[in-house]
């Protein structure tokens, strides 16, 4: 999908895209600290420039930052999000743990985290192939010879 | 795991990010390698030992563990 954008753009402008649209849900959203959007705004664009020009770098950073990593940087990449999903769940649990134990009202977004990283962990075994390692080449049914130790 | 990468591109007299561009890697992964802190995938092994003319054994010792793999 992202193809046609030149890498060293793509994650510059996932980061002004997505700031955007939370800086727009700001301004809608009205009352007296709509303000905060233009900040908010003003941020994202300073973090995409800021990337943009990481992206250019000679280094691990610029690497993933300029969407032209190798599969060693991938495996860091790969590897810190996998630890960045697990500091998720692990506050997302005691969230709602939390939440259950006080009585409140807001641990049911707690919750809806944990399901939704379950479900993906799960959506992850079964897209990557855990139930394709086939069958063992010995499995075979047909009558076994006896071993002459048995 | 020892290996040596960096023996035969000195040899050659190649700088890394030489290698690193005749590999299509990064100028760090070869770096990494050659440290003994990373392991390449098995594709890459064999263009590494390919782009020397060795074989993957030749140019990976498993016998000999390093630090950091």
């Amino acid at each position: 999908m992202t193809a046609f954008i030149r890498p060293r753009l793509r994650k510059p402008l996932g980061i002004a895209l997505a700031g955007t649209a939370f800086a727009a849900a700001w301004a809608l959203r009205g009352g007296d600290a709509w303000q905060l959007s233009i900040a908010m705004e003003v941020t994202v664009l300073v973090s995409a420039i800021t990337t943009y020009v990481r992206a250019g770098e000679d280094n691990d950073e610029g690497a993933l930052a300029g969407s032209r990593a190798d599969e060693r940087q991938k495996l860091l990449s790969l590897r810190s999000r996998a630890l960045g999903w697990n500091f998720a769940m692990v506050a997302a649990f005691i969230g709602v743990t939390a939440g259950v134990a006080v009585k409140a009202t807001w641990w049911w977004p707690f919750l809806v985290i944990l399901a939704v990283g379950a479900f993906a962990y799960l959506l992850g075994l079964s897209n990557y192939g855990v139930a394709e390692e086939g069958t063992a080449d010995d499995a075979d049914t047909s009558p076994q010879v006896r071993s002459p130790a048995s | 795991m020892r290996n040596r990468v960096r023996e035969q591109r000195t040899q050659r007299e190649m700088s890394q990010a030489e290698l690193a561009a005749a590999l299509g890697v990064s100028r760090q992964t070869v770096i990494s390698i050659e440290s003994g802190r990373y392991l390449p995938s098995l594709p890459l092994a064999f263009t590494i030992a390919r782009f020397f003319g060795l074989t993957v054994d030749k140019m990976f010792d498993p016998d000999v563990e390093e630090a950091g793999t």
